[in-house]
């Protein structure tokens, strides 16, 4: 009896072998989910929304009775703020009418890496297990959601699309990013003056980005400095703001830098997102068909 | 038929756990402190102590599935929540051979189902390579508000469960 019982060690056997090898297939770098496990998650993701649009309509009650609160405060600083921005408005108006001119002028008339095309999601559920920080949004292969698109909330990037299926999509959030999920970007100082360098991982003890710094010019990296992604993965537009530099250190051998970034978009409370959808591609064949 | 009602339970409150977030007061998400919840766990242990009769194995087979589903729908490794809960549904069975059925013992065997079953899965994400605090760290912000969420969530839903999983045990008896 117990728990050496022969055929209960045979079926423990049995199940770890079989715990074993599933672990590693899903970990074995696959493309995409296979065709049950998308259909399991579309019938999922369909009640998951029944129940989400209720529960965040009262959540988002109270959020608003606390919102009115500070409505009064908000409202000055926000006037103050509009004041400025009025002129900048202008400002940008014109530059970009120049950046037009002068692109005619080159005859560069393809698609800029800061333009994109949006496509609106809303968020029906969050893992439950916070080791690897995922998101279900309401929008699939259906609506154009591809993987490794970026995803961003008004405040900023918050993640990427890790799979997708039919109806929904899973977005690995900034706060989940390990190795393998790196990005392109720069670090900005103001007057044109950049860093380049890579969005390494996400250290949870410290809630911040480490941002290895490539070229050799760390001295100039000042705290609150703004970080953009650059576009030159390939794979997100330019321009998306990420977060702000909080401190510069040595990385673990004392060969580069490192800068430790804080997230600017809040990726606790999410529930409206937009999925960047960079589509150079479509530009690419439609040039080939001009000429 | 009451089995359906089980069946049906578990699963709204498999769904409900991806809200779970939505439902915790924003300050306390907001900080340092990560809440974990495994409140379909929670559920399966109260079935294997009130619905399950002596003797069988069902409410393992329940734990594997909701498990499987689990681990497709939220965390697209597979194997990790089905063999846990698996496990630790097996060993409250085993349990509720030597200890009495009452609500003291409900509550430390629910204390040493979480904790045992976030310390595994933690242990798999290790090895796997996924799960890159340290244990202090761990010990710290993750396990102990974890257990306490569940152990709160246990609480509200032992009275109701306790009552209607007995009820149903009894029907279900009663129809064979």
């Amino acid at each position: 009896m117990g728990f050496f019982n022969r055929r209960r060690l045979f079926i423990f056997l049995i199940s770890f072998i079989l715990f074993v090898t599933l672990i590693g297939l899903s970990l074995n770098s696959r493309d995409n989910l296979s065709k049950p496990e998308q259909a399991i998650k579309d019938t999922v993701g369909w009640s998951q929304q029944l129940i989400h649009t209720p529960i965040s309509s009262i959540s988002n009650f109270f959020l608003n009775i606390k919102d009115f609160k500070r409505t009064f405060e908000e409202n000055k600083e926000l006037k103050e703020k509009l004041a400025s921005y009025e002129g900048v408005d202008f400002e940008i108006e014109k530059l970009k009418d120049d950046n037009e001119q002068l692109r005619q002028t080159l005859e560069k008339t393809d698609e800029n890496v800061m333009d994109y095309h949006p496509i609106q999601a809303t968020v029906i559920s969050r893992s439950p297990e916070r080791w690897l920080e995922q998101v279900t949004i309401n929008r699939g292969e259906k609506h154009g959601v591809k993987e490794n698109m970026a995803v961003i909330t008004a405040e900023g990037m918050v993640g990427k699309i890790s799979t997708t299926s039919k109806h929904t999509s899973t977005v690995q959030l900034l706060t989940g990013f390990d190795q393998f999920n790196r990005i392109s970007a720069t670090i900005y100082h103001g007057e044109g003056k950049e860093t380049i360098g890579l969005v390494e991982e996400y250290d949870k003890e410290e809630d911040v980005l480490l941002f290895r710094i490539i070229d050799d010019s760390s001295e100039r990296v000042k705290e609150d400095d703004l970080v953009l992604s650059s576009g030159m993965g390939g794979v997100f537009p330019t321009g998306l703001v990420i977060g702000k530099v909080k401190e510069v250190v040595p990385d673990q051998y004392g060969l580069t830098s490192m800068a430790l970034i804080k997230p600017v978009a809040n990726t606790n409370d999410i529930n409206h997102v937009i999925v960047v959808d960079r589509s150079l591609e479509t530009t690419d064949e439609q040039g080939d068909e001009a000429s | 038929m009451s089995r359906l009602y089980v069946i049906l339970v578990l699963f709204i409150i498999f769904i409900l756990e991806g809200v779970a977030l939505d439902l915790l007061p924003t300050r306390l998400v907001l900080s340092k402190l990560v809440f974990v919840p495994h409140w379909v766990l929670m559920f399966l242990i109260l079935q294997a102590l009130f619905f399950e009769k002596k003797g069988s194995y069902y409410t393992v087979i329940y734990a594997a599935v909701i498990g499987l589903l689990i681990d497709v729908v939220y965390i697209e490794i597979l194997g990790i929540h089905m063999f846990t809960y698996a496990l630790i549904v097996y060993l409250v069975l085993e349990a509720k051979g030597i200890v009495l059925e009452n609500f003291a013992v409900t509550i430390i065997l629910g204390v040493l189902a979480v904790g045992l079953a976030d310390i595994f899965i933690y242990f798999i994400y290790l090895v796997i390579g996924i799960g890159t605090v340290s244990w202090p760290y761990y010990f710290i912000y993750r396990i102990v508000p974890t257990i306490v969420a569940n152990i709160i969530f246990l609480l509200m839903l032992y009275p109701l469960a306790a009552h209607f999983l007995v009820k149903w045990r009894d029907r279900n008896a009663e129809s064979f």
